[in-house]
């Protein structure tokens, strides 16, 4: 039982953590390759202020909300930079954010912080909060996409420079979506360090930004459905088949490339060109 | 004298940077898409290097065959990868150049291990001493030689042949090209070719550097040569030879003045961001 | 400057815009009023400025001198959606709808202005009714309320011409900047077009039209501004301007005509225009 425990925890991380990215790329379009960078600064706070003594339901806010300042200022960079030029500043981000982790001692360097716990949570008790707060994230994604905000969101990712000619004040609604997305993040972020309760420079790298971008094209980008299935079945799969253990960067790679090259609108674009062929083919003539 | 040994360092360094980032801002100029996957035909250059010499211990021959499969798969990789997905919106390329690349570094590491090969008797080690006393190892000397006349033999062909000018024309305005007769299909080809086959020519320059080749050895290069040609200006084939050697030297003094704080890679992106959020258009743009 | 109009308060101001880019100078110090409730032309031969004099106004273009007044605020230095929620509107001349949306929800969404002027805002907002009912009014003004519910990416250019003008009347402007809104069309449709850019001034919208076809300009506007070589030539009611012998030299003469003979089209309007021979 216990190992389906950690298991359903695990995944239910991996997809708030997915749903986060979710908002900023699917939602907004903007692209990033740092995203684990604000997985890890959720991580590293509450780990810290874990340590220095403060209770666990207290450093999640704190969680939130330096990484979702954090991630406002990479916020900005999109304001200066689109497309190709963001996704290699957003990857650039990432690396300086292992490098410096790397290099301090206080954080723990290259050996990471261990022993991280004190949720004060039974392993149950900590399964529901986390399937909690995901079902809470998801339900805000589901409201956000309905609200205007959602409307404006997916006007900017289509075609940003026709939003400004109808009035809307695009940079902010880009730093709105960096807020929020990270701010999530973080909350995954400190969710993970005190299920895995040990954190290292290693387990927020390109990998890990890289994995839960693979999630949300996976399940179709902005489909809040989709990715909460994607996010499910990959960070799944490596438990699921013992055999794949060694190769889940590989099957993970692969299904990236194959997804993209094969169907880029993901599962969720499977399916409704499954369900309603007609649509997708006259939108595929334009 | 510490800062001419630096400066050395970087521009031995920054050589490989070019010689990886040229063959991707090739693809970039000519398609538009962040060619990540180009660093895995670095590392198939290297391994292909490493086996041929230590089959033959010809080492012209290891470059040459290690140049001649690098271009191959770089242009099956087009026609097979790229190609399909041209007229889809440019992330859909780049994830699906990453998923490429993580695929086949896990498939070297299936193929070859995890541990790597290495050079059974590795040339081109001796230490040569010049400036007044800066040690090089003569592969060092070699690798700066090679990439500064691989490139003027570059520059050569783009404005003297009729190949190097139909890329030229191709690169500047597709359509106008087409209309001239120059087929698109050819150059694409010829573009990834060359590219990859540069990528695999540095990839054996590396394996001697280091002796050794293992499945992980392009990741760093790859997402460094992405910063390069950016910083470069995206596209501009000067822009990104400056700015890998730009690069390279930063790297090499950050390291000792600023290791305490960030460690290489990190050095490299904090450059990369100081730079775009300067001047968003990249370093050398022209446009 | 004209007497006669410093009754009426000019809506948008227009003073001594100068824009250079590097050592061109694009336009050089064009003044001109735009009054409540007209429909104002700015015309002029190809290569006149009158893409860079519309690009200043909505603040794409940065004048190097000179200021943009609208109702006395002064827009100079504000980005374009600025410009755009003190009362300005744009109709581009490229169309360019969101696709994966029907027309009614490309206007709707220029409709919720009110909703989306903050994203805080726009997070407690849900219902887009009031939105969507304003969108089938404009659509309906703009004529093509019965393809409400399709996607613009079936629609032939005429419709989604319309539907570019319906998202900007959906922002409740004070100004509607028309940009060529009658190119790429052929005669019988620009015509029809140009008779809705008319009724829609008629219902209270004062209108900038910038446009290439002489006889439809001739045909609805009530004052024009000329443009040539950055330079305002002439200003006035159509027929005094078009008698205007510095506005015929601009149209017919020197390195003009090869471009105008281009146009097939083009010219026919234009001789047809210079003639009075229009209805």
């Amino acid at each position: 039982m216990d190992y389906e425990i950690s298991l359903l925890t695990t995944m239910s991380i991996s997809v708030l953590f997915a749903l986060s990215l979710n908002l900023i790329t699917g939602f907004c379009g903007q692209i990033s390759l740092g995203h684990a960078t604000f997985l890890g600064i959720g991580a590293y706070v509450t780990a810290l202020l874990g340590k220095a003594g403060l209770p666990f339901l207290a450093t999640l806010p704190l969680s939130m909300l330096l990484a979702g300042a954090i991630g406002a200022v990479v916020g900005l960079a999109s304001l200066r930079v689109r497309a190709d030029f963001l996704a290699v500043t957003t990857m650039g981000v990432g690396f300086l954010f292992v490098g410096i982790i790397r290099q301090q001692d206080w954080l723990g360097g290259e050996l990471g912080i261990s022993g991280i716990g004190g949720s004060g949570l039974s392993k149950t008790g900590f399964m529901l909060l986390a399937l909690l707060s995901t079902a809470a994230v998801a339900a805000l994604c589901l409201y956000i996409r309905a609200s205007w905000m959602g409307r404006v969101f997916n006007g900017v990712a289509e075609d940003e420079d026709t939003m400004r000619v109808l009035g809307i004040d695009v940079p902010r609604y880009k730093l709105a979506a960096f807020a929020i997305g990270t701010a999530l993040a973080g909350l995954a972020g400190a969710l993970y360090a005190h299920h895995l309760q040990f954190i290292g420079p290693d387990s927020f790298g390109f990998v890990e930004s890289v994995t839960v971008l693979s999630m949300v094209v996976v399940g179709g980008i902005g489909s809040v459905p989709g990715v909460v299935i994607a996010a499910a079945l990959l960070s799944a799969l490596p438990a699921w088949f013992q055999f794949i253990g060694d190769y889940k960067l590989l099957v993970y790679g692969g299904l990236l490339f194959l997804m993209m090259r094969f169907s880029p609108g993901g599962m969720a674009g499977l399916m409704s060109r499954f369900f309603n062929p007609v649509q997708t083919s006259a939108k595929g003539e334009r | 004298m510490l800062a001419l040994e630096l400066v050395a360092q970087g521009l031995v360094q920054g050589s490989i940077y070019a010689l990886i980032a040229l063959g991707l801002t090739l693809v970039y100029g000519l398609l538009r898409i962040l060619h990540v996957a180009h660093a895995a035909l670095f590392t198939l250059g290297a391994y292909v290097g490493v086996m041929v010499y230590n089959a033959t211990g010809n080492l012209p021959l290891a470059f040459a065959l290690a140049m001649v499969v690098a271009g191959l798969a770089g242009v099956a990789t087009f026609r097979l990868a790229y190609q399909p997905i041209l007229s889809q919106p440019p992330f859909v390329a780049l994830i699906a150049s990453i998923g490429l690349y993580i695929a086949a570094e896990e498939t070297f590491r299936v193929v070859f291990g995890a541990s790597g090969l290495s050079f059974a008797t590795p040339p081109l080690q001796g230490q040569v001493a010049l400036f007044g006393g800066i040690q090089f190892k003569t592969a060092e000397l070699m690798v700066m030689l090679g990439t500064a006349l691989i490139i003027a033999a570059l520059g050569w062909l783009q404005t003297r042949t009729r190949v190097g000018v139909a890329c030229q024309a191709t690169v500047s305005d597709p359509q106008m090209a087409e209309s001239f007769g120059i087929s698109l299909r050819k150059v694409r080809d010829i573009n990834f070719f060359v590219g990859s086959a540069l990528a695999g020519f540095a990839g054996v320059w590396v394996a001697l550097l280091n002796n050794l080749v293992e499945p992980t050895m392009g990741s760093v290069p790859s997402y460094k040569a992405l910063a390069i040609i950016v910083l470069g200006g995206l596209g501009s084939v000067r822009g990104t030879l400056a700015a890998a050697l730009v690069l390279g030297v930063v790297e090499a003094f950050g390291t000792i003045y600023l290791g305490k704080l960030l460690d290489r890679n990190a050095i490299a992106f904090a450059f990369l961001i100081l730079v775009l959020m300067l001047r968003p258009q990249g370093l050398f743009a022209t446009r | 400057m004209n007497m006669t109009d410093q009754a009426v308060a000019p809506l948008l101001r227009i003073a001594d815009v100068t824009v250079r880019f590097g050592g061109l100078t694009a336009i050089d110090r064009v003044s001109f009023d735009v009054h409540p409730g007209e429909l104002l032309g700015l015309i002029g031969p190809n290569g006149a400025g009158k893409t860079t004099m519309m690009r200043s106004i909505t603040g794409v273009v940065r004048t190097t001198a000179g200021g943009v007044e609208l109702d006395g605020v002064r827009l100079d230095g504000m980005p374009i959606e600025r410009r755009i929620r003190c009362g300005l509107s744009l109709s581009q001349q490229l169309v360019k709808p969101f696709r994966g949306m029907s027309l009614l929800a490309n206007v709707a969404l220029a409709a919720g202005s009110a909703k989306t002027s903050s994203p805080l805002k726009s997070l407690l907002h849900l219902s887009r009714r009031e939105e969507l009912a304003v969108a089938r009014e404009m659509l309906e003004r703009v004529g093509i309320a019965q393809h409400a519910e399709q996607n613009p990416a079936i629609q032939p250019l005429g419709i989604l011409k319309r539907l570019e003008m319906a998202r900007a009347l959906a922002l409740r402007p004070r100004v509607l900047l028309l940009d060529e809104p009658l190119a790429g069309l052929n005669s019988k449709e620009a015509n029809a077009l140009s008779s809705t850019i008319q009724d829609i001034n008629r219902q209270g919208v004062t209108i900038v039209l910038i446009e290439h076809n002489l006889g439809e300009v001739m045909r609805i506007c009530s004052r024009l501004v000329v443009l040539d070589n950055g330079r305002k030539i002439a200003e006035g009611a159509p027929r005094v301007v078009m008698n205007d012998p510095a506005v015929r030299a601009a149209y017919l003469g020197g390195d003009t005509l090869a471009s105008a003979a281009a146009d097939q089209s083009d010219t026919t309007t234009a001789c047809a225009a210079l003639g009075g021979q229009h209805a």
